[in-house]
């Protein structure tokens, strides 16, 4: 079953089409991938899931009916633009937005005490939301998106401006939220993320789904022509080499795509000739690789 | 429903527990103490003692008389019954207004002596009563305080008894014909529903305090939920709201909860005014009565309630359609200016309640929950039903017309960041949204 279906969704603002004829699905307990380089419409589409707008044509269904606002209680949204009560005090500000997505009150405060534990700032919940720094207060919008346990959950950016440790404690969270069966979608321009959890993706830019599908499908279709060499020596015989179509320096390794046709044997040889090569490896390209050759700019 | 409510409940809360509710309870009505009482306090008592003027009369016994006449009703023009005038009570409790010299030496040498020691503060004025003067109708009174208009139409009234009197006694008249003759008459305003109305200064008075609260209220509060409005904007908190709860609930919580509060701190000034000043309404009991009846105090509420639903809505679209503080005091104007007109409107309508002005004043929804509410308390007859109807009716089709196309602006302009939308643009969002 689908937790949400889009069909020939559009949306415009004036003149602007900020969203063109999207259609996606995303299967019940899957992670789902929304990517796009900034303005590419991502919030937009977003917007018109949980009812902030309304599309202009075309039809969105949600947990397998057609849009209700009723539902919008089983949806936890972390969004781009973050914001609390600066005023409120952490507890009070999860409980008010725990009973706004229906819960008691009793019941949200006993789940805001036990997120906060597992998130580790427990300390902090009878502190003001303006005297926590940015990264907790995060925290506490990551767990007012989820307090209310939903069925399906929407997170813009969710990682941004966390360090690595907080990140990896919110994306332990997600998994387990997967496991629970829900069904998670993820807005980000962060390649590297999307591809350790998500199960299918949807690439947007200018508005159109440019690139859509599950990731593994996605990734075979771009086939097996990209190189990550370690090696030791000067790396100038790589520049308009024949066998090159394009390469990327990252200091320690260079990830090359071969040229239409070209054999990697051959590009190994020519290699071993002019350096010390420590690894030569023929893998799938990167989610990032494909967002820049299918978007054809420098992620923003 | 029961988001909205949660909603208010929150802007509720979050306001009343702050200090500023506190302080904003304690100082509103300090302040408008200040602007009312201060002032009067000021110019009656705090004059700076006694003043010590110079009268120059041709004779002595002219001079005597004035200076009697200046001492003993200190310049205030004498009422049949002092009691019930609170100036003159005051002055009588107080300390002598004036110090008088009587000089009989009408030179101009002594002019320019008695202009010097004027000059170096040694006296505070000179009253040039000589006969010539006197008869001439025309007296010159030297005085560093050029300004003080009440005191100088308190030495006029009492110079012009004083001629008086002169005049009447040269004609032979005794001094208790004189003081009959001289009886001022006292004018009783009363209302054609019958005597034991209210004292006309006292209902001028308490409408005026009434229509102040109300304008305040609606002012301060309506400003109030366009600061939620542009709080929540600023911080960015909206997005969150709005995937629960509708821009629509948004909106009428947070001018239910900020009304709430606004209601709070009316009925607190209420109580605190009544236990106060219960000594005080024992005692004037007969000039309050028919005044605080009942049906004004419903229909202070029914204005106050609409009135601010009308301006906060007003608010709240202004609110959503700005990005800073900076940007929604120049629009803060606008929304505040008919509550400005229908002050000043207020003003003359308290004298003429019946005219074109007061009618049309009362009808038009901006300037009615102020005009419509004064006629009502001070007209009498009361306005017919049919006007009180209409301009509840008008006041109230506006108000939810105003909600449907606010909550529009509302909306769009809540997501809306950057620069501010213009006038067509604004008109889009009503028409798309």
């Amino acid at each position: 079953m689908y937790t949400i279906e889009l069909q020939k969704v559009r949306k415009t603002y004036g003149e602007f089409v900020a969203v063109n004829d999207i259609s996606f699905s995303i299967e019940q307990g899957s992670v789902f991938g929304l990517l796009g380089p900034n303005g590419a419409g991502k919030t937009s589409t977003i917007r018109m899931m949980i009812g902030i707008t309304a599309p202009d044509s075309g039809s969105i269904g949600l947990f397998g009916r057609p849009f209700t606002r009723d539902n919008l209680g089983r949806i936890g949204y972390l969004p781009e633009e973050r914001g609390l009560y600066k005023k409120m005090k952490v507890l009070d500000q999860l409980q008010f937005l725990g009973q706004l997505h229906g819960l008691t009150a009793a019941d949200a405060r006993q789940r805001s005490v036990a997120w906060c534990r597992r998130l580790e700032i427990s300390e902090k919940l009878q502190s003001k939301v303006e005297e926590l720094s940015k990264g907790m207060q995060q925290k506490i919008q990551f767990i007012a998106a989820l307090l209310h346990d939903p069925d399906f959950v929407i997170m813009d950016e969710p990682f941004f401006g966390l360090d690595p440790v907080n990140a990896g404690l919110l994306k332990d969270v997600l998994l387990d939220v997967k496991k629970n069966g829900k069904t998670i979608l993820f807005s980000t321009h962060r390649m590297d993320q999307v591809e350790k959890l998500c199960d299918a993706i949807c690439l947007i830019d200018g508005g159109k789904p440019v690139l859509q599908g599950s990731l593994k499908e996605v990734k075979s279709r771009f086939g097996k022509n990209n190189i990550q060499i370690q090696y030791e020596g000067d790396g100038v015989f790589l520049e308009n080499n024949p066998l090159v179509r394009s390469f990327n320096d990252y200091g320690n390794y260079v990830e090359l795509q071969l040229a239409p046709g070209a054999d990697p044997q051959q590009l190994m040889r020519q290699v071993m000739e002019r350096a010390r090569v420590s690894r030569f490896e023929l893998m799938e390209p990167s989610l990032e690789e494909i967002f820049k050759e299918v978007v054809g700019k420098p992620d923003a | 429903m029961h988001k909205l409510l949660l909603i208010a409940k929150r802007e509720y809360l979050e306001r009343v527990r702050t200090r500023s509710f506190l302080i904003m309870t304690l100082l509103i009505p300090a302040l408008m103490f200040g602007i009312t009482v201060v002032p009067t306090l000021i110019a009656n008592r705090m004059d700076g003692g006694p003043k010590h003027l110079v009268v120059v009369a041709s004779s002595e016994a002219m001079g005597e008389a004035i200076r009697a006449e200046l001492e003993a009703g200190r310049g205030q023009p004498t009422r049949q019954e002092p009691e019930k005038n609170v100036t003159s009570k005051r002055n009588e409790m107080g300390a002598p207004r004036f110090i008088i010299d009587v000089d009989t030496n009408t030179s101009d040498a002594e002019r320019d002596a008695l202009t010097g020691r004027l000059k170096s503060k040694q006296i505070n004025g000179v009253l040039w009563a000589t006969s010539g003067a006197l008869t001439a109708r025309e007296v010159t009174f030297i005085t560093t305080d050029l300004t003080n208009l009440g005191e100088n139409f308190g030495i006029q009234e009492g110079l012009s008894r004083v001629v008086r009197q002169q005049l009447l006694k040269s004609k032979g008249m005794t001094n208790a014909e004189i003081t009959a003759a001289l009886k001022p008459v006292d004018l009783k305003a009363q209302s054609p529903m019958g005597a034991g109305g209210p004292n006309p200064e006292v209902l001028f008075l308490a409408i005026f305090a009434m229509v102040m609260v109300l304008y305040m209220a609606v002012f301060l509060y309506g400003m109030n939920v366009m600061r939620a409005v542009l709080d929540e904007k600023s911080s960015r908190v909206m997005e969150v709201m709005l995937s629960t709860a509708s821009a629509k609930e948004m909106m009428a919580g947070k001018i239910v909860g900020v009304g709430a509060v606004g209601l709070t701190q009316v009925a607190i000034w209420v109580c605190a005014s009544g236990v106060l000043s219960s000594g005080f309404l024992i005692a004037g009991a007969d000039a309050l009565k028919g005044l605080m009846s009942l049906k004004v105090l419903v229909f202070f509420t029914i204005f106050f309630l609409l009135g601010y639903a009308l301006y906060a809505t007003l608010c709240a679209a202004v609110g959503s359609m700005v990005n800073s503080e900076q940007e929604a005091q120049q629009l803060q104007f606008l929304v505040a200016a008919p509550l400005l007109v229908s002050v000043i409107i207020m003003l003359n309508v308290v004298q003429n309640p019946a005219s074109q002005l007061a009618l049309w004043a009362s009808l038009v929804p901006f300037t009615a929950p102020l005009i419509m509410f004064v006629r009502i308390a001070v007209q009498t007859p009361g306005p017919p039903a049919w006007q009180i109807a209409l301009s509840l009716a008008l006041l109230v089709v506006t108000t939810y017309g105003l909600v449907v196309v606010c909550g529009r602006v509302y909306r769009i302009g809540i997501l809306m960041y950057g620069k501010k939308p213009t006038l067509p643009e604004i008109l889009k969002w009503i028409k798309y949204a």
